[in-house]
């Protein structure tokens, strides 16, 4: 009997003691292989759990034995412990170090389509070999000449043309340490672009999906064009507090995309990044920037219901309180409903209704 | 207590209404209203005075609907003014009011029967409730009264107490529209508005409900509004007529004038199209 | 003298866990909510190592008032030693260092999760109440937004619906814990999953009462000496749920809320819910000096504000 359980501490004790002895030692090497094997699940973690740290992501996912929701939660309550103490310098597209950008709006593109690390175009097969031997992977050619330094942007050639409003949903650039932060003030609806956007980067990755493919399939109002998908390294430049000169703090993997949707006399923008590479998370969220900004959007995409409900510590952790005791709610619960049975057996309900208000003795409740 | 039933309550019932004697006591000027590019209503002048009936006339599109939905501030006008002569707010443009205050004055002094009940009615609420949510939204906090004010409302409306616990779901049209009249004339409003409330229904039910709205009308003497696109309707209940056409006013006159003797050619197509 | 006795040593966690400027906010958002009573306050809401959904409303706020002299109680359901509970109060101790008690007399903070103690809590003590949903007008809107407006507005026609609708269907008013409450004669507020029997404790209390929900974020208050009515008609009144004939099976205590245990054969027993409560009453009966505080319902369940609960 779990609910009174009379030395709960020891008990708790103990359970956690058996979680920890069936999911094995954890040590240096595994984190770190982990870290080095595992990128897109680190990567994964790392945005939901809202903090750059592949280090403690990989910590995160060794310590849980790759229970997603608590070692998103691992992350997230470590991020409660550590104060703010600066703010980085906002990033263009110019400044990202690109290693995959595709457009689906153009055949070509200026700079190219450039495919990077993908499977999108491989054949999945279970590569059973490596269940008996070890596989290394092939060495990838060296490109004939260097990457450049930034892209053009696919949105700024429709700007050019006149296409797509000069700033995305009529919102000026503001300094980064006066942007509304979703960490720091509770969301309000209509929420500011910011907090959207913020809440989509931390969101849970299948539920963004689930309500994203909900729109694709028809539940929205919109078949928009995937504009560009990005992949890329990008510098975390800070400005030094005396000599105000910017220097890097390293380098962070992050991922964006945007899509563009045709309003017959304007293109319109839909857009989402992450920290990480996450791929379809990001190509669900724009789906939905652009779907939440419908006047009558479906209730699924709706802006106060998506960004609720993908909300990935909130849904996992309300899910699994469930299973806490509910023995004195469920009990008050009883007691309302045996006083309506106890109503209906005697018959007095049309006799309480019509006429002056009879109040049972507490004796017929007993 | 009310007394719907009781004529000699109300002064003398059968008095032609006092049209030019008294002050009106709805009284708009320059209704404007836009959606998008289409013009919903155009510098719309209205004045309905104490007891009387106004009919609305026009087809689908003149603007009538819209014209009844700001008069009930349940959307803003993109210009004009709105006064109604109630103690609070006399006066005052009721489109300045704020969210409150127009929630307050909906309350108290407007009521309004819908053509789909669906817009009036709490569907998954009991029809005695539906009557009860107005005066709970009055401020009343007693059980007994509001069954007793809610039972008196429903039979004013001719509405069979018996059925008091059922859900407008689950009850036939006419009954949905006394529901619905009931819940607008619970708390004795100054104003009532009826917007084609016995379009949906078949003819024999709508004779019937006209007739409770008339005896209703009579004894209460509350002013009204009626927008309905059947002249038939138009002719037993209103006192006096206007014409809307692509949201002007075309023409204004009595009732038996209008109907009877169009001056516009557009009222007289309507007429004729309908005779 | 070196540098390291002048400076504070370096921790791997901030004192109660949280950083200093998430204690700041909480504290500046409990004083509005004490200023607004029954007003929810929205608040940031800082991830904490145990779940959401379980307590990590309450246990902020917990965490933002507790120094090194406070003595913290932790109750689920009315248990001191439910799992939950002993989870929440050694997380608290671990990282502030706070004395633990099961002695509602003795707590200067008390945490709970839906109960509230029988013994009458004093000036200067306050209780936290866990808040899974801080929104009393959910059934009547699932959006937030709307709730607010109508929150604004006092636009509350609806609960008193809710109620009429109770009675001509069933005969009885149908709510059961979470029984919502009209705090100074302005907010309706849900005052956490309690169960009515402890509703009638938060009105004219002597202790503030505090209530957060961290998945919500949304935290507010009850001040000292605050009315809270339940909702109810003037000729129909709320009920708290019958604890009549139901008798203790460890101290034969009666008038408090019990716990129901459920017997193979569908019969059922009864066990004092407030468990710190239950402990004493057995020490007291074997002797042990022990003090009992007086409770809200006296032995013949009586509410100690007399006529607050009509009948």
């Amino acid at each position: 009997m779990y609910v009174a359980a009379r030395g709960g501490e020891e008990a708790i004790q103990n359970a956690e003691t058996l979680y920890r002895a069936l999911n094995g030692p954890l040590s240096p090497a595994l984190v770190e292989g982990i870290e080095r094997a595992l990128p897109y699940l680190v990567d994964r973690v790392m945005a939901e759990g809202s903090l750059y740290a592949p280090d403690l992501a990989a910590l995160a996912i060794a310590q849980t034995g790759g229970d997603l929701y608590e070692a998103v939660l691992l992350l997230r309550a470590y991020r409660s412990t550590v104060p703010r103490l600066a703010y980085a310098e906002p990033l263009t597209d110019a400044d990202l170090v690109v290693v995959r950008r595709i457009s689906a709006a153009f055949k070509d593109i200026p700079g190219g389509q450039v495919l990077g690390p993908t499977l999108d175009y491989s054949h999945r097969i279970l590569n059973t070999e490596a269940l008996s031997r070890d596989v290394q992977p092939e060495p990838p050619a060296e490109a004939e000449e260097p990457a450049p330094r930034g892209y053009f942007s696919v949105a700024d050639w429709h700007r050019l043309n006149g296409l797509l409003a000069p700033t995305a949903k009529g919102e000026e650039p503001v300094a980064p340490g006066e942007l509304p932060d979703v960490t720091r003030d509770p969301i309000a609806f209509p929420a500011p672009r910011a907090h959207r956007l913020q809440s989509l980067a931390r969101a849970e990755t299948g539920g963004v999906l689930a309500l994203g493919y909900a729109s694709m399939r028809g539940f929205g109002l919109i078949h928009p064009t995937v504009n560009e998908v990005r992949l890329a390294y990008a510098d975390v430049r800070l400005r030094h507090p005396i000599t105000g000169v910017a220097f890097s703090l390293g380098r962070a993997r992050i991922s964006a995309c945007e899509v563009v949707n045709n309003m017959a006399d304007r293109l319109e923008l839909g857009f989402a990044a992450t920290l990480g590479w996450n791929e379809v998370k990001i190509i669900a969220g724009a789906m939905l920037d652009m779907e939440m900004d419908k006047a009558d959007a479906h209730p699924a995409h709706t802006e106060e219901f998506v960004l609720y409900h993908t909300e990935a510590v909130e849904s996992s952790g309300f899910c699994i309180h469930y299973k806490l005791p509910h023995y004195v709610t469920f009990n008050s619960g009883l007691d309302a409903l045996r006083r309506v049975l106890l109503k209906r057996d005697t018959e007095q309900r049309k006799r309480v209704i019509d006429e002056p208000v009879v109040v049972e003795g507490e004796e017929a409740l007993a | 207590m009310l007394a719907f039933s009781s004529p000699d309550a109300f002064g003398q019932p059968l008095d032609a209404p006092r049209l030019v004697m008294t002050p009106p006591l709805l009284s708009a000027r320059g209704l404007q209203r836009r959606y998008g590019a289409i013009v919903a209503l155009k510098d719309v002048d209205l004045d309905v005075y104490p007891g009387e009936v106004l009919g609305i006339v026009g087809e689908s599109g003149s603007g009538k609907s819209t014209l009844l939905r700001l008069l009930n501030l349940e959307e803003p006008a993109d210009g004009g003014s709105y006064t109604l002569a109630v103690a609070e707010y006399a006066g005052r443009d009721l489109f300045g009011l704020d969210r409150f205050q127009k929630r307050q004055m909906r309350v108290r002094h407007i009521g309004i029967v819908y053509q789909h009940p669906h817009l009036g009615l709490r569907m998954g609420t009991t029809s005695g409730g539906n009557v009860a949510d107005r005066l709970i939204l009055a401020g009343e906090r007693s059980f007994s009264r509001l069954r007793g004010a809610a039972r008196e409302a429903l039979n004013a409306s001719e509405f069979p107490l018996e059925r008091i616990d059922d859900l407008p779901r689950q009850l036939s049209g006419g009954m949905q529209q006394r529901v619905q009249l009931a819940k607008a004339i619970a708390l004795r409003p100054a104003l009532l508005l009826l917007d084609e409330p016995t379009s949906g229904l078949d003819v024999s039910v709508q004779a019937r409900v006209l007739d409770t709205l008339k005896r209703l009308q009579r004894e209460t003497r509350v002013t009204t509004v009626i927008v309905s696109h059947d002249l038939g309707v138009i002719r037993t209940l209103a006192d006096r007529v206007i014409v809307m056409r692509r949201g002007r006013v075309v023409e204004v006159g009595l009732a038996d004038q209008v109907l009877d003797d169009p001056q516009d050619a557009y009222t007289q197509q309507l007429v004729h199209a309908k005779l | 003298m070196n540098l390291s006795d002048l400076s504070t040593p370096t921790r791997d966690y901030s004192y109660a866990f949280l950083d200093a400027f998430a204690k700041r906010e909480l504290r500046r958002r409990i004083l509005k909510a004490i200023a607004i009573p029954g007003y929810q306050v929205p608040y940031a809401s800082r991830e904490l190592p145990i779940a959401r959904g379980w307590g990590t409303g309450g246990l902020q706020v917990s965490l933002s008032l507790v120094g090194p002299q406070d003595t913290i109680k932790v109750i689920d359901q009315g248990d001191d030693q439910s799992v939950n509970a002993a989870n929440l109060r050694r997380f608290i101790a671990r990282m502030s260092g706070v004395a633990t008690t099961f002695d509602t007399l003795a707590a200067t903070v008390i945490q709970s999760r839906h109960r509230v103690p029988e013994e009458i809590l004093s000036e200067g003590q306050i209780l936290v109440l866990q808040v899974p949903d801080p929104e009393p007008l959910r059934r009547a809107t699932p959006s937030m937004t709307i709730a607010r407006e109508m929150h604004a507005d006092a636009d509350y026609a609806v609960m008193w619906l809710n109620l009429y609708e109770q009675i001509v269907r069933y005969g009885e008013f149908t709510g059961g814990a979470s029984y919502p409450v009209l705090v100074h004669s302005r907010y309706v507020m849900s005052p956490s999953p309690i169960p009515r029997w402890d509703n009638p404790k938060l009105h004219q209390a002597a202790h503030l009462t505090l209530l957060s929900a961290g998945r919500e974020k949304r935290l507010y208050a009850v001040p000292p000496y605050t009315d809270v009515r339940p909702l109810e008609f003037e000729d129909v009144f709320f009920k708290v749920e019958s604890q009549y004939g139901r008798r203790d099976r460890m101290t034969g205590a009666t008038h408090k809320f019990m716990d129901e245990i459920a017997h193979a054969d569908g019969s059922s027993t009864f066990s004092l819910s407030d468990t710190g409560y239950q402990d004493k009453l057995v020490k007291r009966q074997s002797g042990e000096a022990v003090t009992v505080g007086a409770t809200y319902y006296d032995d013949h369940g009586e509410f100690y504000h007399a006529g607050f609960l009509k009948s």
